[in-house]
């Protein structure tokens, strides 16, 4: 197997065995190099033409020309290597360094002719018949295998288009719908302004009543913003919740998996902290809010929940002791936050003269209020599909690779087991390891760019492996931190085949991982990373 | 003996607390060497310390050791080159006495032997505290590992003076030696040519503590076992009422023992054994490796640039290790060696328990016979436990040094030949597949090498002899890739077995009843890699037979021919005991207590290994490749060691050459250190540096941490990954005269690699340097650059020879004992070429050593200042034991008046015995050109001389290429085209 697997790499060099006049040319001489040793008496040495020496003293193993190239069967510097003809088969160079080592390299030279000495007894016999011929069986079945999956491709690449077709079609569509929509945005500004103008001079005649009125609707936007700030917060303290809970879960199972006699001082130090630590979380368990006196006021307000302000706007209540009394609807702990931010609310309120001392005070007129709610929820709606469009165009902007072909396989994942893990390579988003034995995930890498390197490994006679050439590498970096060490980073290498398959996973040194994945999205690499860059630039 | 046995615990225990809080506070920097002990924590050493600095401040101190004397004549005798006494140690001050016998074996080789044992502990009849089921007899068996030959008597040895003073014992080469026994106090001066070289108890230091019982101050029901933890307890009650007692005189360190929360119950109390010896007139000395620090050793008490400590051998998997200190490292050879002009000697203090040695030099000597001495040497050595037996070589050579010590411990194995290769090692190579693609890549960019490696991680959650079924799963395969180019595996093995269900080897291991055992003498479960552990006790031959059939082919199943062992964590490492060791009152085969033989552990395990390597199936026999880090005298049989844990820093990879340069001398020189450094990412430059190193190391090997960063040579850019390329190629080019110095080192136990005072024992200056050696005979010098940002280095000339430079045949002019300077740009390694050697090369690259077995030779003769040259070249089949048998071919080289020979060096005992296969192969590899450096101008126009070979001549081709510049005239002879086996000529004339 270890043979059949190395004819695939003959295939780039050219066939020339049939150039070469078997006999009559020194041993190790290539097809290249023949008009040099189409001499009779003399050699002229290749580099040295001023030096030439009898024909006997080519090939008698030791170097006559300075180049060596009177010794093309053992060390000619001035030679690519020892040329094997390899009959039936492909001819090929084996280095001058494998010549005469005792080893049959059948993988470049099938015709055994590397080992002419015979050194130690070595007998490397002709296995070009049969090696050829299972060389063009497996190149066969290697071609049909690529022909496959480049079809595969183009049906992707095809899919892919139309998906890019549909986000220039979305993109269409959204700035049409923006322009309409701004056009509407515009003419509800203006009957805003009017109605608000009209309506103002109605409130500066009811200026008694008006005021609270006009408290209530800021005391409404505030205790709305308010909740948005809460909510906001509340999200940010679950992640935080969340990353405490993982890493206090990482220090715990340190403490229980260190050596503790591996004498590293700073190991047994962090130890330490984290047991003092660990120590105080179950002496003083902290204050908290209940999650359900937080999730009622993160609760819109209506009728029936929090503050019906309807009621307050539409009856004439003139005392802002409503201010205070809206604490009452809070859970303890809320309370004298907002307290503090109402009261603040409050003083500003009257220094600036819109709440006077006394309490009397009226809201916007309804008119005023339904006219701007109008105009404010086109100007939302303009602003989610603004984004909607920027995310779009971004998209297309996006490398998904030649053909766009990635766009096809996006958010779609691919997974292996290996190990004690199974890992995940998700298209352009992530990578991530999973224990078996269950800790929850790691991220190995988010989705970074598209690069192009040299792959340099034998073909596999199962075809799924890098091969040579240039290939594809995705860089996944910024993956989850490693303990005393950088982030987690995965470099994917693709290559061509008819289906997406996680082929190979390896953690070659700590927190670096490498991935060789077969996808029909790496065949016929027809762009090469030159236009793949001006494409970038586009 | 007052019983003060109560005050003495908890003083103890105030010392432990102390050093707890200590370590507390000390900086981080110094907590490694806390994990270990100091003379001061260690008992018997401080009781030694102690007792030592109450005696030298003495103006008259009496060591009450005497040879027993009844009626006025001491009953000595002298009977076969032995001569038998017995030692009176005064006990106390009414002049009760001890017996202790005395043996002085003189040895045919010139060796003396001086063994002092305790009649009453000899006997049995001691008691033994806590129920021990210890042994009762100091331990007697370290000859038993560590001698394998040598002792023959020297039947000539006679008295040849006799008083009531002493006698005087000639023996010896020509009875050149004498020994000078004393009776009262006993001591015995060693003499040479009516030199006196070497003094047993000159300073009266001598120390052999007897067996006595425990008297125990009455106290209410104390139980034995518990008073360590009672101590500490009272520790506080008890401290002001403590009187102060003179250091000498201090019991408190004689019972129980406490350290980093072990407790030592030391059920045969205080026994440890001391000595001094002086080296009058000796300024220099050597050996007693492992230590990080330099070649020439250094003063251990206090003063500036000397240590604090004692130089200590206690083997331990010291994590991290500091440079430049006397603290015990991985293994031990109790192995000394003194210096000075013109002469050699050395003791060889045969213990396997905690030893300390004290050094402490002295202005001027005390032996007026020497007067042209500028300082002696005075050495004190301590050891825990054991009789006393110390093995003196009066010399006068270095050469004769290593000869006698190899005589008695043997000489380092004849490798593998594949072993002196380059190792590519890594913790850890993840998967087969990753091994393969790492063979791959190093023959892509043409890197030679010969072994790759896997460290623990490849078996199955570490349990050995298993491979982890999800990342190795075809082995075999690996295995194979391997072989197709001549390569081989290596695989970790390690003493410690996993302690766990459906794991057959400790399951065996444990009804076979093979593991050490506790002081309670139950198996022994500690903490490893593995988790709970159990280990094997390979002092118990059933455990090495057990451990031999592990090793079968149908058993450690996934290994094949090419598979090879490496033994770590010998010490033994046990991550959760006393020191990161086992504790000392566990019980070995035989009921010996690991106190007595822990610094033979590794060895025993090491042997084990071996053992089990020679023969993996029936009827093969093939030399073995096991690699250890723990050692002790001896362990140069058996294979490999490296120098453990060291950092990819530049000041790790300047302390390696001492480190190598030390075991060499020390009989143990197939060593190396990791190139690269094992902990930490090396700069390139460094990287590079240490693989021109690495190079020149006895053993080749690349290692790196889990943690680090990928670093396979093909892994560095340009220039860099040539540079190393080229440096690794040239390591392949020199491989017959590395073989050959292996060879040599086989034969008669010199180093591989060798410091200036060994090759120069008459050039003073030279005695100190041990950062440059001469690679075996070939005279090539060599001073790998260890510095950032160098690139020119001083090199020591220690004669008047012609030195070339080894690239561009440059003569480089020099003088005597001083230094020249020599270029090192980093694609440069300084070597240079002294004149008068002839030595082998084989200079078309290849894959791995295997696939140079049959290549051409080319021979470099540097023609010396007389115009003539010397070298050798040995080969065999490098990998069986058919070379017993006579299949080898060992040639000697002479260029003499113009007349270059060869000629065989040595023959195979057995003369005109059938050429064995290899031989049949052999027989076509003949010599392909020959360099002279250094040529004769009058070979100017000479065009072809003749060559002779079996009575037929032919005209060989010589190029001429006359002195240019620096560079100095050389010839080059074309093809030769005779066989390596045949004798041949060559004239210039």
């Amino acid at each position: 197997m270890r043979q059949s697997r190395a004819f695939v790499l003959l295939g780039t060099a050219a066939a020339h065995s049939g150039l070469v006049a078997a006999g009559s040319l020194p041993r190790g001489v290539g097809p290249e190099f023949v008009k040099f040793y189409e001499f009779k008496d003399t050699f002229t040495c290749i580099g040295h033409p001023s030096i030439s020496i009898p024909a006997s003293k080519v090939n008698d193993n030791s170097c006559d020309c300075p180049d060596g190239s009177d010794e093309p069967g053992t060390a000619a510097n001035a030679l690519p290597g020892f040329w094997c003809a390899n009959e039936g088969h492909i001819g090929a160079y084996v280095p001058f360094m494998y010549v005469n080592d005792g080893v049959c390299d059948y993988q470049l030279c099938c015709d055994g002719s590397d080992e002419y000495r015979g050194i130690g007894g070595v007998k490397c016999e002709n296995r070009c018949a049969t090696i050829g011929k299972e060389w063009r069986r497996v190149e066969k079945e290697r071609k049909e295998n690529l022909e496959r999956a480049n079809k595969k491709r183009r049906t992707m690449a095809k899919e892919s288009r139309e998906l890019r077709r549909r986000v220039e079609a979305k993109i269409t569509t959204l700035q049409e719908e923006i322009k309409g929509l701004e056009f509407k945005r515009d003419e509800l500004k203006q009957k805003y302004d009017e109605v608000e103008r009209s309506e103002r001079g109605k409130v500066v005649k009811t200026e008694g009543t008006g005021k609270l009125g006009v408290l209530v609707g800021l005391a409404r936007n505030r205790v709305n913003e308010l909740r948005d700030v809460l909510r906001v917060v509340m999200g940010q303290r679950d992640d935080l919740k969340g990353k405490v809970e993982e890493l206090q879960g990482i220090l715990a199972a340190f403490k229980e998996e260190y050596n503790p006699n591996f004498n590293d001082e700073g190991v047994k130090k962090a130890v330490r902290a984290w047991e003092d630590y660990a120590a105080k979380l179950v002496e003083a368990p902290a204050e908290t809010l209940h999650e359900d006196d937080i999730q009622e006021v993160l609760k819109e307000d209506t009728d029936s929940n929090g503050i019906n302000w309807k009621e307050y706007e539409e009856g004439e209540i003139t005392d802002t002791d409503i201010l205070y009394s809206l604490e009452a609807y809070l859970p303890g702990p809320v309370r004298d936050f907002v307290h503090d931010k109402l009261n603040f609310i409050r003083i500003w309120l009257i220094q600036n003269g819109i709440l006077a001392d006394n309490p009397t005070s009226s809201g916007e007129s309804r008119l005023v209020i339904a006219a701007r709610e109008a105009y404010q929820a086109v100007e939302s709606e303009i602003s989610t599909k603004e984004r909607d469009l920027s995310s779009q165009q971004e998209d297309l902007q996006k490398d998904y690779g030649a053909d766009d072909i990635f766009r096809y396989l996006k958010d779609k994942c691919v997974s292996t087991d290996a190990g004690e893990y199974n890992y995940e390579l998700c298209w352009l988003s992530r990578t991530s390891q999973k224990s078996k034995k269950g800790h929850g995930h790691t991220t190995m890498g988010n989705f970074e760019r598209i690069d192009w390197e040299e792959s340099d490994e034998e073909e596999r006679h199962d075809g799924k492996g890098l091969g040579r050439g240039k290939r594809m590498v995705m860089r996944y970096e910024n993956g989850q931190g490693c303990w005393n060490g950088p982030n987690r980073r995965t470099d994917v290498w693709l290559a061509c085949a008819e289906t997406e398959e996680l082929w190979r996973i390896a953690e070659q040194e700590k927190c670096v991982y490498r991935m060789e994945v077969g996808t029909p999205a790496a065949c016929e690499e027809a762009v090469e990373p030159g236009n793949v860059r001006e494409k970038d630039e586009l | 003996m007052k019983s003060s046995g109560p005050l003495s615990t908890s003083w103890t225990a105030y010392l432990c607390l102390l050093s707890v809080l200590c370590s507390l506070f000390t900086p981080v920097v110094l907590v490694k060497e806390n994990d270990f002990k100091k003379c001061h924590q260690s008992g018997f050493c401080r009781r030694n310390r102690a007792y030592a600095d109450h005696a030298l401040a003495q103006s008259s101190w009496q060591a009450p050791y005497k040879i027993f004397s009844a009626e006025g004549a001491a009953a000595v005798s002298l009977k076969d080159g032995q001569f038998e006494a017995t030692i009176l140690k005064t006990v106390d001050e009414q002049g009760s006495t001890v017996n202790l016998p005395l043996t002085v074996s003189f040895l045919k080789s010139g060796t003396a032997r001086v063994t002092v044992d305790e009649e009453k502990r000899k006997s049995q009849s001691i008691e033994l505290r806590h129920d021990s089921k210890a042994r009762k007899e100091r331990y007697n068996e370290a000859e038993k590992w560590a001698i394998v030959g040598g002792l023959t008597p020297d039947t000539d040895a006679k008295i040849t003076h006799e008083d009531k003073a002493g006698v005087t014992v000639q023996y010896g080469p020509e009875g050149a030696f004498e020994a000078v026994i004393k009776f009262e106090p006993f001591a015995i001066d060693f003499k040479r040519d009516g030199t006196t070289q070497i003094q047993f108890n000159d300073r009266g230091l001598m120390n052999m503590e007897h067996w006595r019982a425990k008297v125990d101050k009455p106290e209410p029901e104390k139980k034995e076992g518990e008073e360590g933890q009672e101590g500490e307890e009272k520790k506080a009650e008890e401290e002001p009422k403590k009187e102060e007692v003179p250091a000498h005189l201090d019991e408190s360190t004689w019972w129980d023992e406490t350290f980093g929360g072990n407790i030592d119950t030391k059920p045969r109390g205080p026994e440890s054994v001391a000595l001094d010896i002086t080296f009058p007139g000796y300024e220099h000395v050597y050996g007693i490796p492992e230590h990080a620090g330099p070649l020439s050793l250094k003063e251990t008490r206090g003063g500036e640039g000397n240590y604090e400590e004692p130089y200590r051998l206690y083997n331990a998997d010291v994590f991290e290790y500091v440079l430049d200190s006397p603290m015990t490292l991985y293994g031990a050879i109790p192995f000394m060696q003194a210096q000075r002009k013109d002469s050699t000697v050395g003791v060889f203090w045969l213990n396997g328990a905690e030893t300390w040695i004290d050094v402490t030099k002295a202005k001027g000597s005390k032996n007026p016979l020497n007067r042209n001495s500028k300082a002696s040497t005075n050495t004190h050595w301590i050891s825990e436990s054991g009789i006393m037996d110390v093995f003196v070589f009066l010399g006068p050579t270095p050469k004769d040094i290593s000869k006698n010590y190899a005589e008695l411990t043997g000489t380092t194995a004849l490798p593998a030949e594949f072993s002196l290769g380059y190792h590519q090692c890594r913790w850890n190579y993840v998967s087969d597949d990753d091994v393969k693609e790492v063979d791959r890549k190093m023959d892509k960019f043409n890197i030679p090498y010969d072994v790759i490696w896997l460290d623990i991680e490849y078996t199955h959650e570490k349990k050995y002899f298993t491979w982890d079924p999800d990342m190795f799963k075809d082995p075999i395969s690996m295995g194979q890739q391997l072989d197709d180019h001549g390569r081989k595996l290596v695989t970790i093995i390690d003493p410690h077995i996993k302690n766990v269900d459906n794991y057959p080897v400790i399951s065996d291991m444990k009804s076979k009843g093979l593991a050490v055992k506790n002081k309670d003498a139950n198996d022994f479960d500690g903490w490893c890699w593995p988790g709970s552990s159990m280990w094997i006790d390979a002092f118990n031959p059933a455990a090495i037979k057990w451990w031999t059939s592990l090793f079968k082919y149908d058993y450690f199943k996934g290994t094949m021919e090419n598979t090879y062992i490496w033994n770590d964590m010998n010490e033994p490492s046990v991550f959760n005991g006393p020191e990161v060791t086992m504790p000392k009152d566990n019980l070995h085969h035989g009921n010996w207590e690991h106190r007595d033989v822990h610094n033979i552990n590794g060895m025993t395990f090491h042997n084990a290994t071996w053992e089990a390597l020679v023969s993996r199936k029936k009827g093969e026999m093939r030399r073995p490749f096991v690699l250890t880090r723990s050692f002790f005298a001896g362990s140069q049989r058996l294979g490999a060691m490296w120098t453990g844990d060291n950092q990819a820093s530049w000041d790790h990879l300047g302390a390696a050459v001492p480190m190598i340069l030390a075991q060499g001398i020390a009989g143990f020189p197939f060593s190396g250190a990791d190139v690269g450094g094992f902990f930490g990412n090396p700069e390139i430059e460094l990287q590079t540096r240490w693989y021109q190193a690495g190079a020149f190391y006895p053993f080749f090997r690349g290692h790196a941490h889990i943690d680090a960063r990928r670093r396979e040579p093909y892994m560095a850019a340009e220039p860099h990954r040539s540079i190393i390329t080229a440096a690794l190629r040239l390591r392949y080019s020199l491989m017959p005269s590395w073989y050959t110095a292996f060879f040599h080192a086989n034969q008669d136990g010199s180093p591989i690699i060798r410091p200036m005072y060994w090759t120069h024992p008459s050039e003073e200056s030279g005695f100190a340097v041990d950062d440059q050696f001469f690679v075996g005979s070939t005279g090539l010098l060599v001073k790998p650059i260890v510095e950032k940002d160098k690139f020119d280095t001083e090199v020591y000339i220690p004669d008047d020879e012609n030195y070339y430079d080894y690239f561009t045949y440059n003569k480089v002019s020099t003088h005597k004992g001083k230094s020249v300077s020599v270029s090192a740009p980093i694609e440069t390694i300084p070597i240079l070429m002294r004149g008068g050697h002839i030595f082998p090369r084989r200079d078309i690259p290849s894959r791995s050593t295997q696939l140079m077995k049959f290549d051409d030779y080319t021979l470099v003769v540097v023609i010396g200042k007389d115009g003539s040259a010397k070298g050798e070249l040995y080969v065999d089949d490098g990998d069986s034991f058919e070379f017993e048998k006579g299949q080898f071919l060992h040639r000697a080289f002479e260029f003499k008046q113009l007349l270059l020979t060869s000629e065989a060096a040595s023959k195979p005992s057995a003369e005109g015995q059938a050429e064995g296969e290899w031989m049949k192969q052999f027989r076509d590899v003949s010599f392909d050109k020959v360099v002279l450096v250094g040529a004769p101008s009058s070979w100017e126009g000479k065009k072809e001389v003749p060559v002779t070979s079996g009575g037929e001549t032919h005209k060989v081709r010589l190029d001429f290429y006359k002195a240019e510049g620096g560079r100095a005239a050389f010839a080059v002879l074309g093809r030769l085209g005779v066989r390596m086996g045949a004798d041949w000529e060559v004239d210039f004339a």
